[in-house]
């Protein structure tokens, strides 16, 4: 690109937080908690089937985060530069979600049948599965995880973080075996950690699309909350000459392809199930087949993959804000009834169960995780204006 | 060549000279003003405001007949001409036969696109108009056909010129 090669305009420092953004968050996380807590001391069965429902969320945005930002080093992209520093931002949660998780740990036993003893001596397939589902190589397994996640994301991140003062191109170049490497780690401890909390809740059924599944709609929602949170930045100016549509447009149109991977992962796992009709395979989708739920899983076709990708379709729409505000929106209430739809049969096949417990707690959760997002972004600077490729981030026009 | 139009080319030797001298001709108010390239350039759509082709629609429309087709023609092969049992299942299942619809909509969309393609550009010609035999390789060219509403030669040679054209040809597109 040598014409209109623009000037680096100036650095668009930190975010400050509204404060009306913070009195919401610390609203719902208070909210959250109390729920959490009330619900915990009525009916702790369901108390942690909700608490699961956010915390597998908020851990997919995560290391989505994660994931994002390390694919992009590893193929050494350049337009994404500028938006780089939001996903690096969702990787500010680890470590708060290592705590989650170990408080998680202990609520495991009421959820999971593998973890109870009594069901445990009556049910020879879970006896049989001993070897892997058993409560110490839980616990190795996700402090295993929760350790990997976060040195990397620190090495990784940090990497950047140090560029940003003192400009030194190899940290560009250091990040790029690591990012390798991270992403080969992210794809098998994102797998297990998948099949280990959601997959696990069904002991006896299994899936081996499972983690692709769950790695699809991560990505989808991944970029509905990156584009709602450039969206109000670009308009208040902040990122004035860094970030605009040409940006969106490309992270709507990666929101567009995993929509259709969404359906196209979630149909292959359903159809193989039909087809070879197992019962020991079936059973997954009997309950949700039925009564309340089936309509839950129309709604999933409709609302998660056809709405989305006919309304992502059109060029104008993947670069008109308010549009583009509404299909991300949709798509992160879709992910959330998603999970709902896995987590919940196994609390109540017979019917929906969503009510104020479920919705709190999960705003909750998604309360902390903004929190810490908006929190490392006040800290650090919006955009690596120092890193090598910026060049065609600043200059990256989209044509169609 | 009985169809093609007699055209007035200015060819220069950078891609930042053609397309500053793409923005100030441009604003000379020529209405078919065409550019000429070995690879595409960024913003010259915009500079030249070429329309968006119409494509896409094509594909859009080609897809939903191809989806369309399928649905029917596994109704019609596996449900209604000669049906089947498979597995005990009924005899037309949507499941069992999304595949087939959805490979049907990819073929449709993309034969249909790159058919349309091939017939918009004219393609196969085996006898192209040659301005310069460079332009496919380092040169860029800017040219005004004659029937556009502002054309006429002299004006066209000097600007051209003054915009720092390394040569200005009389072709034929």
């Amino acid at each position: 690109m040598s014409h209109a090669k623009k000037e680096k305009p100036a650095n668009p420092g930190s975010l400050t937080v509204p404060f009306n953004l913070k009195v919401w968050m610390g609203g719902l996380m208070t909210a959250g908690l109390i729920t959490f807590l009330f619900t915990l001391y009525k009916n702790p069965e369901r108390a942690w089937h909700a608490y699961l429902i956010g915390f597998f969320y908020v851990m997919t945005l995560s290391l989505g985060g994660f994931f994002f930002t390390a694919l992009n080093n590893m193929t050494k992209s350049g337009w994404v530069v500028n938006v780089r520093r939001i996903s690096e931002s969702f990787t500010a949660f680890l470590p708060l979600g290592f705590v989650f998780g170990i408080g998680f740990l202990f609520g495991a036993p009421t959820i999971y049948d593998w973890l109870n003893p009594e069901i445990i001596a009556t049910d020879s397939l879970l006896q049989h599965k001993a070897g892997y589902l058993n409560q110490t190589f839980f616990w190795i397994r996700m402090i295993v995880f929760f350790v990997l996640w976060i040195a990397f994301a620190k090495k990784i991140v940090g990497n950047s973080l140090k560029q940003d003062e003192t400009g030194d191109e190899n940290l560009t170049h250091k990040n790029v075996p690591l990012s390798v490497m991270g992403i080969l780690m992210f794809v098998v401890t994102y797998s297990f950690f998948s099949v280990d909390t959601v997959m696990a809740l069904e002991a006896h059924w299994f899936s081996t699309i499972f983690g692709v599944y769950a790695f699809s709609g991560m990505f989808q929602s991944l970029m509905a909350l990156m584009i709602l949170i450039l969206l109000p930045l670009i308009n208040n100016g902040r990122l004035k000459g860094y970030v605009d549509m040409n940006h969106i447009h490309d992270l709507a149109k990666y929101m567009f392809g995993f929509t259709v991977f969404w359906a196209y992962i979630a149909f292959s796992q359903y159809m193989l199930i039909w087809y070879a009709n197992l019962p020991e395979e079936t059973f997954f989708f009997m309950p949700r087949m039925q009564g309340g739920w089936a309509i839950v899983s129309v709604a999933l076709i409709l609302f998660k993959f056809i709405v989305p990708f006919f309304a992502l379709l059109p060029r104008w729409a993947k670069r008109t804000q308010a549009h583009l505000v509404a299909v991300s929106v949709l798509i992160l209430v879709m992910q959330f009834v998603d999970l709902h739809w896995l987590v919940y049969p196994h609390y109540n096949e017979h019917e929906v169960t969503m009510g104020v417990p479920e919705i709190l707690i999960f705003l909750g959760f998604f309360a902390v995780f903004m929190w810490t997002v908006t929190r490392f972004l006040s800290k650090n600077e919006l955009v690596p204006v120092k890193d090598p490729r910026i060049g065609e981030s600043l200059n990256h026009h989209v044509t169609y | 060549m009985s169809n093609s139009k007699k055209i007035i080319a200015g060819i220069w030797d950078s891609e930042a000279g053609l397309i500053e001298a793409a923005k100030k001709a441009k604003a000379q108010g020529f209405d078919k003003l065409e550019a000429i390239s070995p690879y595409p350039l960024h913003g010259i759509d915009e500079i030249l405001e070429i329309p968006r082709s119409f494509i896409p629609y094509i594909t859009f429309v080609m897809g939903l007949l191809g989806c369309a087709v399928g649905t029917w023609f596994t109704w019609y092969v596996a449900a209604y001409d000669w049906p089947l049992n498979i597995g005990g299942k009924p005899m037309w299942s949507l499941a069992a036969f999304i595949p087939v619809i959805f490979e049907l909509t990819i073929l449709f969309a993309a034969l249909s696109s790159v058919g349309a393609m091939i017939v918009l550009n004219g393609l196969p010609k085996n006898n192209p108009p040659i301005i310069h035999p460079d332009l496919t390789s380092h040169l860029f060219a800017l040219f005004v056909p004659e029937d556009d509403k502002n054309f006429n030669a002299e004006k066209i040679e000097s600007l051209f010129k003054e915009l720092g054209a390394q040569e200005v040809k009389h072709s034929e597109f």
